[in-house]
């Protein structure tokens, strides 16, 4: 059917489904982006500026229709009563794990993905993250060093815009910046005492974030209301809704396909191709497939290994493309978890205007320039300091007018660091096809087996002693270190299912994101990823995708594709 | 004063498990912990409705059962000790009993802290629960969100440490 024919076809249209669509389409590509859910609206469905009073639970949310459908998502502090409807419905979308083994899935199936909901920290990685797999003789090599990815940093963050104060930091280079947002003023407290108490080691930053701090690139600069995770209509920060696919919609080769549940790849043997994407309409439940030259996976790291595993043939009899075995293994999430919160004294006379959607980076300072006697690698931290509002008074003694004047004033600061620590490539994490079960289109599930093992639980100690040294060096009262016990998953950075790496023989990918099995077939969400440094990933993630597009048609200009 | 608290109530159909006793204590211990200053209280912004709301439609059986016993026993108490039930007694002795189930609740928030490293309020508690919502449902009222803690949803502005001006939020 020539109408279902395309040069490319794209499946996903979150983070890095919406950059490859506006790559290829910009490279003149008749490209077709499958994405499983729903369309969306923004100016229907973004809820930003919705105040508490017009939502019937005040922002409780719907306590026992969440309970029902949405139990996993709900574990997602970012998921709220306003928006709910951006995470899956879990009854629809189930998983399985092992006893003992919990693990948590937090998924968004629309167009746009999970960059609606995403938490835009925007970091690039550096060679000690590149270089550390092979250093410890851990996994795999990457096939790639941070000079191949540095040019596609920068092509990424100008388009997107990501606002940050350069550092000059090794360990955490520096990209395009636009202008930092502040700290405030217990933030800054804590910032001075970290270098006056561990100077050449530690340092506090202003998070770097993909929101606009100016006008840029035809979108509005941030206008701190606050909770981005709503949406936001004046597309201020970064989205493939607000941004790379309404780009890619412009060079009128783009189609976009909601409610295409895809169901398989098809591979011919002789060829050594994908031929096409087998789906499931959402609505109509038909079985129908798209034709095209090149496929990018771009599902999300779990959801693009389940589709290879669910593309078994004779000769992938485990599945398309996997005849490394390496295909659903080492998997990784961020451990999160570990820090400390107290109180900062001073400042009572002062407060910070507006709603910062942003926080503070303490950018990695374990195994940086000494190596630390207990685990591998290290973690950064977020946070944010705040004055309390009126919901301490529910801890509160007294009720009155006196009562209702005093917690209608902001309180105390209270400053919390938390810890992101890198995870270890395991074999042993992993993730295969639950064929007892299957979701609402008919597709088997995923069986993940994936825990934390013991360099994680030490980098979580760690989090939790040295936060504390921080708040108690700028002379934070009532410090409470404490550690979570977190299930994976929780952090929402999976990936590794598919890894790249340089011998076809032990990973999935190549330095590309090209299927050493089938090279018509990439992957560049976070099923790529050979290790996972402690930055959150997504910047990575989009710099990857723009880099194996422009690799892949350089490839089919050549004829080599 | 139990005619009067009676006269001011909102219209009761909108309500769906507060009968109209349990509502008119309902309205006024809410008022108490959250009166009309030079700004409106509990009452105006209606908290009645929203707890009852919870209620209803959040709360599970237990948690319900909870709050409405509590409400049973906060008679009881005024009973034994004024002879009439609560929202007949007059202001300053329904506060004195308010003011010892606050003080119940803030001791066995002292105890669970004694006993634990984690802070843990006492979440089942009838005065705590009511504490709880009288605050969420004032605070995010338009009446808290914009006479009483004057904010804006647009603030459109960014600054990381300026002066409190007491002024503006007063």
């Amino acid at each position: 059917m020539a109408t279902n024919t395309y040069d490319a076809i794209v499946v996903g249209s979150g983070i890095t489904g919406g950059w490859a669509a506006k790559e290829l389409g910009e490279k003149g590509l008749q490209t077709l982006v499958l994405e499983a859910g729903r369309p969306i609206d923004p100016d229907q469905d973004y809820a930003e500026h919705v105040p508490e009073w017009e939502v019937r639970f005040r922002g409780m949310s719907d306590r026992k229709k969440v309970q029902e459908n949405q139990p996993v998502q709900e574990t997602c502090t970012g998921m709220d009563e306003w928006n709910s409807k951006f995470f899956v419905n879990d009854k629809q979308n189930p998983y399985t794990t092992e006893p003992g083994k919990p693990f948590l899935w937090i998924r968004g199936r629309q167009v746009g993905g999970r960059s609606i909901i995403w938490g835009r920290q925007s970091y690039r990685w550096s060679d000690l993250d590149f270089e550390a797999n092979q250093r410890e003789g851990l996994g795999v090599d990457w096939p790639i060093r941070y000079q191949d990815i540095a040019p596609w940093y920068d092509h990424v963050e100008d388009f997107i815009g990501v606002s940050g104060q350069r550092e000059g930091l090794p360990q955490l280079p520096d990209g395009h910046f636009l202008p930092p947002m502040e700290l405030n003023c217990a933030e800054v407290v804590v910032r001075d005492a970290v270098a006056k108490y561990f100077p050449g080691e530690r340092l506090m930053t202003i998070g770097r974030t993909a929101i606009l701090t100016q006008p840029h690139n035809g979108r509005a600069a941030c206008h701190y209301c606050g909770p981005c995770a709503r949406g936001c209509i004046t597309r201020s920060y970064f989205s493939s809704l607000n941004s790379t696919l309404p780009a890619a919609l412009r060079t009128g080769k783009v189609t976009v396909r909601p409610h295409s549940v895809v169901h398989s790849l098809i591979f011919d043997a002789k060829k050594r191709k994908i031929t096409g994407v087998r789906i499931i309409d959402g609505q109509t439940r038909d079985t129908i497939e798209f034709r095209a030259k090149i496929v990018f996976l771009c599902a999300s790291a779990l959801e693009s290994a389940r589709i290879l595993l669910n593309s078994s043939t004779t000769e992938f009899p485990n599945g398309l493309a996997n005849s490394s075995g390496e295909l659903g293994r080492n998997i990784m999430d961020h451990c999160m978890g570990g820090g400390a919160r107290g109180r900062i004294p001073g400042n009572e006379d002062h407060i910070s205007l507006g709603n910062r959607p942003n926080g503070i980076y303490v950018p990695r300072f374990r195994n940086v320039k000494q190596k630390h006697p207990l685990f591998l690698r290290g973690y950064g931290f977020q946070g944010s300091a705040a004055r309390t509002k009126w919901e301490r008074g529910t801890e509160m003694r007294g009720f009155g007018a006196e009562f209702k004047h005093t917690i209608s004033r902001p309180g105390p600061w209270i400053m919390t660091l938390g810890g992101f620590g890198e995870c270890l490539p395991n074999h042993e994490n992993f993730i295969e096809l639950d064929k007892t079960k299957l979701d609402a289109w008919g597709i088997p599930v995923l069986r993940i087996s994936c825990v934390w093992r013991e360099n994680e639980r030490a980098l979580l100690k760690d989090m939790s002693i040295t936060a504390a040294e921080m708040l108690s060096a700028a002379g934070a009262r009532d410090i409470e270190p404490y550690i979570e016990d977190n299930a994976p998953g929780l952090t929402i950075h999976e990936m590794g299912t598919a890894r790249m790496g340089r011998d076809p023989k032990t990973s999935v990918l190549n330095a590309h994101n090209q299927a050493h099995d089938a090279n018509n077939l990439f992957i560049t969400d976070g099923a790529c990823m050979t290790s996972s440094s402690c930055v959150n990933p997504s910047l990575t993630y989009m710099a990857l995708t723009a880099r194996a597009c422009d690799y892949a048609v350089s490839q089919m200009k050549r004829g080599e594709i | 004063m139990f005619q009067a608290a009676h006269e001011q109530l909102p219209e009761q159909s909108v309500l769906r498990t507060l009968n109209p006793h349990q509502n008119a204590m309902v309205t006024t211990i809410s008022e108490i912990i959250i009166p009309q200053t030079d700004t409106p209280g509990a009452k105006a912004a209606r908290v009645n409705e929203f707890i009852d709301l919870i209620l209803t439609e959040w709360y599970d059986e237990e948690e319900k059962s909870i709050f409405l016993t509590g409400l049973t026993e906060v008679d009881t108490r005024t009973r034994d000790l004024f002879g009439k039930d609560f929202i007949d007694c007059a202001e300053k002795l329904q506060a004195e009993i308010l003011r010892v189930l606050d003080d119940e609740v803030a001791e066995a928030r002292g105890e669970v802290r004694r006993g634990s490293s984690r802070r843990r309020p006492p979440e089942r508690d009838f005065f705590f629960m009511i504490k709880q919502l009288t605050l969420i449902g004032y605070y995010t009222s338009q009446i808290g969100f914009e006479q009483e803690l004057h904010s804006e949803i647009i603030p459109a502005r960014h600054a990381g440490c300026v002066p409190l001006d007491e002024e503006a939020t007063k």
